[in-house]
């Protein structure tokens, strides 16, 4: 950040000292009329730092010969210190944080020229209940239709209800805990805004199994469920960015780049266990999904080619039969 | 009846601990001992390839072990042995040994069985499976005898037959000449008295008596009935006549039987004997690494079974509309099954055939193994696309061409699958077809084919073929055979 300078410093104020907190949050902030500004310990102070390792009579802000404002230590035994090191006499612009023991602060004038107001792209309708009942129906209509699709024995309506009881807590899990991450580091939980996010991620993931399940069957192209988990892994980063940027929506572009990053690891370390469990990279050794015969496009093969590939296989066993265990080539 | 003192119970379980390894071998070695009657009621569960399901384990701590010296007369409980029992085993003691396996590095024990004294030559007859870890890793384990008298010595491994689990070995002494072997032995008759002799759990050497009860012809190669009590730890020993005429080698027994057990028939170990005497004129040293020996053993093997198999078009059985592949034989026996009166939207039928034998080659490996199964799954109640999500999960196997339950089992190398939409004659069906190849022994693999029909939105025929231990030829000649008969009669 490029510090703006103080313009024209004067002997009176109001200045503001500013108490930081490390991530550079503001904890308290007090006016002070008139310069010179004392800090310390002592009730004498006109800044009061309740700090054990401040002295009684700590520093003093004041104007120097040139017009600046200077902080000067009053001969105490912890000093003042800036970025690292220790100053007997430190320059303050409105940016320079300096700590005296474990106090952070900065002392900024009134003139002080703040950042331009950002532009407000919050949806503020869309908050709170609204979304909130949305995500929660999303996360029903999905836990109602995996119910459904897997539900081989007689009609039992405590069934539906369980798996409703099951993806609502789920969503109010996951979503509480970024709301409480909300809170702590936004202003609001936005408990609402999280479960609409959950609510569609769940049913980005829903929606991908089936069309991956639909595409690879319907075509014959096995990757596409062969590989399954790694979309899966791309739709949880984007969940993840999207609950991220809910908190701290400024920080989109590094929140980007971060969930890439995610997405990539956890791609990685799938890639890895399933090298390290069956030898190939893909999640499965077949493609077991069975769908009605109305959604086939491909055509049949004639068992002769179906045995031709067979018979190809067997040059790759050999070769896998003079190694060592551990020293299997890797399979797609 | 007197109550068993727990000093007595107490060493049961530390026998059984102990000896739980030669026991396994004892076990899997024929797989004759699964249970045939009840299967079908009592396994319910998912189809998984017989020839997979362990038998039941019933601890052999359960048997009461043989009563000490001084027990015998004042016991009404235990019978008296018949005076040709003592006879037998007085005879025969001198001849009689323990084969253990030790490990090369520390000296301890791992599997212990029974052996004996052929003639007055200085070979001795067992099991394949009491030395089989001698053969296959001999860097690591070293074999050794103990007789009667606690006296011990090396033992050298000089032949093995696998396939019908029998091994010789060579020591530095030399038999009394009771053990006899006759070139043209007397047949035995049903109910004929046999002895069994042998050290039951490493407790001691013992004799049991019991009745030769016929040739059975559901496992693969010939074994006599024998129903008397064999142990584990008494495979190897030898059963005989009350003359001393050797009728077979005790080698298995049923577990979920009372008594029944199996012997290796004698002419066999004759054979392997006069192959020992030929190669021992040529070269009087056996061959360190067994492994291509064995190999060349099961690749026989494979070769009459898939002929077998195969010698005439499979049978045709009828599953709903569709047409299914099967072989019913003595050795391949097919058990039906359906979820029937289970509380379920869909019905499910189920046939599987498998053979009752594998062969043993080591306590974690059997081949030379064929089984298949078919399920009929079908719905009138499911929509389309519940049915698939049923039939999916029916048709997601996890363990695919493992010959244990080890999924990470490297004795053999990761599977190589093909999988296509195949159109038989009049099916058309997903197939897939997965492979491995045996890493000791060359030429030899297991094909798993699983089949699905993709004809009908509420219907599904899956189909699974598993052949373990057979050569890449045989293995696609079958996988297309029972491919090719797969059909469908028309609507």
């Amino acid at each position: 950040m490029s510090g703006p300078s103080l313009q024209g410093p004067s002997l009176h104020g109001p200045y503001y000292v500013e108490l930081l907190a490390r991530s550079g949050e503001v904890l308290q902030r007090q006016r002070v009329d008139s310069l010179p500004i004392r800090l310390g310990r002592g009730y004498g102070n006109d800044v009061i730092l309740d700090d054990d390792y401040a002295a009684a009579a700590h520093a003093v802000a004041e104007l120097d010969a040139g017009g600046r404002l200077v902080l000067r230590d009053l001969g105490s035994r912890n000093g003042i210190h800036h970025r690292g090191r220790r100053h007997a006499e430190l320059v303050l612009d409105g940016d320079t944080v300096a700590r005296i023991g474990h106090t952070r602060f900065r002392i900024r004038a009134a003139g002080f020229p703040v950042a331009p107001e950002l532009r407000d792209r919050t949806l503020h309708r869309w908050e709170g209940a609204l979304p909130g009942a949305a995500g929660t129906l999303l996360v029903c209509v999905v836990s109602l239709f995996a119910r459904w699709l897997s539900d081989i024995q007689y009609f039992e309506l405590v069934r539906y209800f369980e798996a409703l009881a099951w993806g609502v807590g789920a969503a109010l899990l996951w979503s509480g805990a970024w709301a409480f991450a909300n809170r702590l580091f936004g202003r609001h939980a936005r408990l609402g805004r999280h479960l609409f996010v959950f609510g569609c991620g769940l049913l980005a993931l829903g929606a991908y199994v089936l069309l991956a399940s639909v595409l690879g069957y319907a075509f014959s192209i096995e990757a596409f469920t062969h590989y399954a988990s790694h979309v899966a892994t791309l739709l949880l980063a984007g969940t993840i960015y999207f609950h991220l940027c809910t908190i701290r929506p400024p920080h989109r572009r590094r929140y980007r780049w971060l969930c890439a990053a995610m997405a990539v690891l956890g791609s990685g370390l799938i890639l890895v266990g399933n090298v390290q469990r069956s030898g190939r990279f893909s999640d499965e050794l077949y493609m077991w999904v069975l769908l009605p015969p109305e959604l086939r496009v491909s055509h049949d093969h004639g068992i002769d080619e179906f045995m031709r590939e067979v018979d190809g296989m067997k040059e790759q066993l050999d070769r896998g039969r003079g190694r060592k265990p551990g020293e299997d080539a890797i399979e797609d | 009846m007197r109550p068993a003192p727990i000093p007595l119970l107490f060493v049961c379980v530390l026998a059984a601990a102990a000896f739980a390894l030669a026991v396994g071998a004892l076990a899997a070695a024929p797989a004759a001992q699964r249970i045939q009657g009840g299967r079908a009621a009592s396994q319910p569960g998912p189809m998984a390839a017989p020839a997979l399901t362990t038998p039941p384990a019933t601890p052999p701590a359960t048997t009461p072990p043989a009563p000490g010296p001084g027990e015998t007369d004042d016991s009404a409980t235990l019978p008296t042995p018949s005076t040709a029992a003592q006879q037998v085993y007085a005879a025969a003691r001198a001849d009689l040994l323990q084969i253990r396996m030790l490990l090369r590095n520390g000296r301890s024990q791992s599997t212990v069985g029974s052996g004996f004294l052929i003639g007055s030559g200085n070979l001795v007859l067992t099991n394949y499976h009491v030395v089989s870890q001698m053969a296959l890793d001999p860097d690591v384990y070293i074999g050794e005898y103990v007789d009667t008298d606690g006296k011990g010595g090396a033992i050298e491994l000089m032949a093995v037959d696998v396939l019908h689990d029998l091994a010789v070995v060579r020591v530095e002494r030399h038999g009394t000449g009771f053990f006899r072997m006759p070139e043209h032995p007397a047949p035995l008759i049903q109910g004929q008295y046999l002895y069994s002799l042998g050290n039951p759990l490493d407790l001691g050497f013992a004799i049991s008596e019991g009745a030769y009860n016929g040739v059975i012809t559901r496992s693969f190669y010939e074994q006599l009935i024998f129903t008397g009590p064999i142990n584990a730890g008494m495979s190897g020993g030898p059963s005989v006549t009350a003359t001393g005429m050797v009728a077979g080698v005790n080698v298995s027994k049923r577990r979920d039987g009372e008594s029944v057990s199996f012997l290796v028939p004698a002419r066999y170990a004759q054979d392997l004997l006069a192959r020992v005497q030929q190669q021992t004129a040529r070269q009087p040293h056996p061959p360190r690494n067994f492994s291509p020996l064995i190999a060349q053993q099961l690749l026989a093997h494979q070769r009459e079974m898939m002929d077998r198999l195969l010698a005439e078009p499979l049978s045709i059985k009828t599953m709903g509309p569709y047409r299914v592949p099967v072989r019913e034989s003595q050795q391949l026996r097919c058990w039906g099954r359906s979820n029937f009166r289970a509380e379920a939207e869909y019905t499910l039928d189920a046939v599987s055939c498998a053979m009752e034998a594998a062969i043993y080659v080591s306590d974690t490996q059997q081949t030379g193994h064929v089984s298949m199964t078919h399920q009929y799954l079908r719905s009138a109640s499911l929509r389309p696309l519940q049915f698939s999500a049923l039939a999916s999960g029916r048709f997601r196997v996890d363990r695919i061409g493992y010959s244990t339950n080890n999924a990470r089992d490297t004795r053999l190398t990761r599977p190589a699958c093909s999988e296509q939409f195949v159109h038989t004659a009049t099916l058309p069906v997903r197939a897939v077809t997965c492979v491995r190849a045996y890493r000791k022994f060359a030429g030899l693999y297991n094909f798993t084919l699983l089949t699905a029909s993709t004809d009908d939105g509420q219907a599904s025929l899956q189909s699974r073929l598993d052949l373990a231990g057979v050569s890449y030829e045989n293995g696609t000649r079958a996988t297309r055979a029972f491919l090719s008969a797969l059909g469908r009669s028309r609507r």
